[in-house]
């Protein structure tokens, strides 16, 4: 075993990493960008190195200082985690050349595997089934109909030049191949200039299934069961379990088996996912899609349902120990589900809806830990969340004996989940996992799509103003034991009238004069008000209020500077940022004349761009950012007037 | 442009929001010219205020339940309860201020303003502010007691009202009438404050008394020409008197006329009293000075 060992990663995966290297009596060594120099993996780690500027691609990204880094420090081997360079060949290589031990599969088996035609070619070759499909490309009219029909309906036609499913179509009946065919070719041509096809078959309410193998340098390969990963949002994983509920025994020995296979097809070592398309209605035909050559996110879902540590092993393989179980020997325990918690806000806003990045610092944290619950984490209270690096923050991961019982508890941890100043997506995730396809298992990966409207609501339950409204109260009432002046009292008292209560004005999204009307206590950093007789209790932190995984940040509200300063119109007239982010496109000048609807700026945060658009036709009367400008949420990009009669 | 307006507002709100921000600039409270502790509220339901003091201001109560209802604690240390006892005087507390009260428990003779007095001058050597609750129908009358010397006794007490240099404030909970007005600190005599509660009464004397004084005269005219006053006559005589009395006497004819601070809920005199000793708290007490008593 190594005697130090360098992480080449930060956030909860790195924290993740230092876990198992203390438990196993392996130094660790953390690196950190400028922006990470106080972070929670830089504290966990027996030592820290700095890597560079805040920016990825000078820090977690450059090869040179890694390396530099380990050997600064003394380290034998180099943890990769995942994102950043996990999968990078070439970083595996270095790290070979610089005589360290890469904690990851071989260099060749990465590039192989990052190869998406090569791997499917080999796993194909290794007897694992891959999607039907026309192999060969340059295919005619009548070869393309041949090939569908032999594939069987229905089946997808793809612009070979295409991505992101532009240009696809899809074809159910045989009959209408012919003109599917001839209309695919005419789009691909006039979108890519090239009019060549593949054909696929269709994979109907797909469900993905991924398999956890663990091979080590002596030919021993096992896997570790599956993980059902089909609650997805924008092709990214947000809820992961094992086991899954769609398959049975033979069904998983099968796809464990195939998944051992590919494993062994490019010669891998270390921990390793292989990642199956499964029809929803048919679970036993399952397709190979890709082998991720890195610890996954949702690995701790294997770790609790199989009793193993991945990271131990992870780090026993690469000093070259061989595995110390066979297949026999694992057996597949309880339920376990993940839930990732990112810095996101779900909004169902005119304009913003969907899934938009969030950001700010952590002013009051909680996370489950225990009794079945963990949390892997990479936060603290004063992180700061911007959109530098990755949106997810921590990982809360139930077990339970039973499905049900994992939901439960799962739900019950988000709840219990607090990131007071940075919103997240845990209240979301929570009423997800209520949802009676969810309870039921009936999974596919468009079915958070489907879903959220149903599980998002832009009201503000009026509670939360009231505990709001409690927390200004109190703060107005005098402090100390002593004597107290009765002039000092916010008790609304009127000589020889009702008395006026105190009200104040909240801002959630639109602003709202609220009078406290229940009885409340509050702590430094509880709230808890009583309205109608129900008591309801919030987290709080600073103008933060948290509930079950939910989280409201009330501002104070000045409607004098709103009216005096004219952005009395906010919501209305100005345009602000949905998210944290830089302003990449400008498309219109102050002056302009617009029409409601037209797209005049383009903010860009963690690889989603967001348009803003004209809320309605009028002229920019303001415009406060150029392409490049690093913007906050919620700050004001631009002012339109509405044109006169609109008024 | 002449200088003289140092703030310019947009409008109303804006303005308030510039008076804000003056008053935010205000010196803190100095120290206070007594000391104070902090508030308990009292022990005795309040709500009883309202059952306290008799319709008939004729009626005989007990002051104490009132006081019970509105010091901090429902705590009074009473100054010679023994003697003079149709006043009520004693230290307590009202929102943490000391507080030296005097209270109608029936008509003042000469005992009761000697012990007023007494008791006002405790409260002046000491810096306490005096709680004056008044319901009062006047001095005793009667050939006894002015030979006993009532005008000097009361004189005394009046002297101690006039002069002390301690806060006074005045509370109205029943009848205020006659020189009874002025032992226990009527308008004339500077309380800071002096509020009625709803059912309090003022004139110089009570409706009932002013008609028989005024029908007496007559009759005793009518009388020496040798006519006859038929009790109907004199019942007309006698009701607008009576009429004019209980108008002009009613509290809202006389806090309509600026006479008071204000109609109070006799719910909230511990709260308005509470507030005004913390106003006048902002004024440094003076030296003691008192006048000549009359001995």
């Amino acid at each position: 075993m190594f005697d130090t060992v360098l992480v080449a990663n930060r956030g909860e995966i790195a924290v993740r990493v230092v876990r198992t290297l203390r438990a196993l009596g392996v130094r660790s060594v953390a690196v950190f960008s400028d922006a990470d120099a106080d972070a929670r993996h830089v504290r966990e780690a027996d030592t820290a190195v700095r890597i560079g500027p805040a920016p990825a691609a000078e820090s977690y990204l450059s090869v040179e200082r890694l390396l530099e880094a380990a050997a600064r420090t003394g380290a034998q081997a180099v943890h990769p985690g995942y994102g950043f360079l996990a999968e990078n060949a070439g970083f595996a290589r270095a790290c070979a050349d610089a005589g360290l031990a890469f904690i990851g599969p071989p260099a060749d088996a990465i590039s192989l595997m990052g190869d998406k035609i090569r791997a499917k070619e080999t796993v194909k070759a290794a007897g694992v089934p891959v999607v039907p499909g026309s192999s060969g490309s340059g295919l005619t009219d009548a070869e393309l109909a041949d090939a569908a029909r032999e594939i069987g309906m229905p089946v997808l036609l793809k612009p070979s030049a295409g991505g992101g499913g532009k240009g696809m179509r899809l074809v159910r009946d045989a009959a209408l191949l012919a003109d599917e065919i001839a209309a695919a070719r005419r789009e691909a041509r006039a979108s890519f200039g090239d009019d060549t096809l593949l054909v696929e078959r269709w994979v109907d309410r797909p469900r993905h299934i991924e398999i956890q193998v663990l091979a080590d340098g002596h030919g021993n390969v096992v896997h570790l069961g599956e993980r059902e990963c089909s609650l997805q949002r924008r092709h990214q994983k947000i809820i992961e379990e094992a086991p899954s509920v769609l398959l049975d025994e033979a069904t998983r020995a099968a796809m464990g088996e195939a998944a051992v296979q590919a494993a062994r097809s490019c010669g891998y070592r270390g921990a390793g996912t292989v990642e199956f398309i499964v029809p929803g209605g048919d679970p036993s035909s399952y397709y190979f899609m890709e082998m991720n050559t890195r610890l996954q996110v949702e690995h701790p879902v294997t770790e609790l349902i199989t009793g193993i540590d991945l990271v131990e092993w992870q780090l026993r393989v690469a000093a070259g120990e061989r595995l110390a179980f066979g297949q026999d020997d694992i057996r597949l325990t309880g339920h376990a589900v993940e839930a990732r918690v990112c810095a996101e806000t779900v909004s169902v806003r005119e304009g913003a809806r969907g899934f938009l990045p969030s950001g700010g610092t952590v002013l009051r944290l909680r996370e489950p830990q225990g009794d079945g619950v963990r949390t892997d984490s990479g936060l603290s209270e004063g992180t700061e969340v911007g959109s530098l690096y990755d949106p997810m923050l921590s990982k809360v991961i139930a077990y339970g004996p039973d499905r049900a019982t994992a939901l439960r508890k799962l739900r019950a941890a988000l709840a219990g989940t607090v990131t007071l100043g940075v919103p997240t997506n845990a209240g979301f995730l929570r009423r997800l996992l209520a949802h009676p396809a969810v309870v039921a298992g009936e999974l596919d990966t468009g079915l958070v799509e489907r879903v959220v409207d149903d599980l998002v609501t832009s009201e503000v339950p009026e509670e939360v103003y009231e505990a709001a409204a409690a927390v200004r109260l109190d703060a107005l009432r005098p402090a100390g034991d002593g004597w107290t002046d009765p002039f000092s009292v916010p008790s609304g008292w009127r000589l020889g009238g009702t008395p006026r209560p105190v009200s104040f004005h909240l801002r959630v999204q639109d602003p709202v004069e609220y009078t406290p009307r229940g009885s409340a206590t509050v702590t430094d950093d509880e709230v808890s008000v009583t309205l109608d007789g129900v008591r309801h209790t919030f987290e709080r932190a600073a103008d933060w209020l948290g509930r079950d995984g939910d989280a409201w940040h009330v501002r104070d509200h000045d409607p004098m500077a709103a009216s005096l300063t004219g952005a009395a119109h906010a919501g209305a007239d100005s345009l602000t940022a949905p998210m944290p982010g830089t302003v990449t496109v400008v498309k219109v000048a102050v002056g302009d004349e617009v029409t409601a609807g037209q797209s005049l700026l383009v903010v860009e945060a963690m690889k989603m761009e967001h348009v803003i658009s004209a809320p309605h036709a009028g002229t920019v009367a303001e415009l406060d950012v150029t392409p490049g400008t690093t913007v906050a949420m919620d700050q004001v990009l631009a002012v339109v007037t509405p044109a006169e009669e609109d008024r | 442009m002449s200088g003289v307006t140092d703030h310019l507002a947009e409008d109303d709100a804006h303005a308030l929001r510039i008076v804000r921000n003056i008053v935010a600039t205000l010196p803190a409270r100095r120290d206070l010219p007594w000391e104070v502790t902090p508030a308990v509220e009292p022990k005795v339901d309040p709500s009883g205020l309202y059952g306290a003091v008799p319709v008939d201001s004729r009626t005989p109560y007990d002051v104490r339940e009132i006081i019970a209802r509105v010091v901090d604690g429902s705590r009074f240390a009473e100054f010679k309860s023994e003697f003079g006892q149709t006043l009520v005087t004693g230290f307590a507390r009202i929102h943490g201020h000391p507080v030296g009260i005097v209270a109608n428990n029936g008509i003042l003779f000469s005992e009761s303003a000697q012990k007023g007095a007494h008791f006002i001058e405790l409260c002046d050597q000491r810096g306490i502010p005096l709680v004056f609750l008044q319901n009062i129908s006047g001095f005793m009358v009667g050939k006894d007691y002015e030979a006993g010397g009532i005008a000097k006794h009361g004189a005394k007490m009046v002297t101690a009202v006039a002069s002390t240099r301690v806060p006074k404030l005045t509370v109205v909970v029943g009848g205020s009438y006659g020189a009874g007005n002025y032992s226990m600190c009527g308008r004339a005599y500077s309380p800071r404050f002096l509020w009625m509660w709803p059912n309090a009464k003022i004139s110089v004397m009570g409706g009932e008394q002013a008609a028989s004084v005024l029908a007496t005269v007559k009759r005793d005219q009518l009388e020496a020409r040798g006519e006859t006053w038929p009790a109907e006559d004199e019942e007309a005589f006698k009701a607008p008197v009576r009429e004019q009395y209980e108008r002009q006497g009613n509290a809202y004819y006389a806090t309509a006329r600026l006479w008071d601070d204000g109609v109070i809920d006799p719910l909230e005199t511990r709260q308005v009293l509470g507030l005004a000793l913390t106003a006048c708290a902002n004024a440094p007490l003076g030296d003691p000075q008192f006048g000549v008593f009359r001995m």
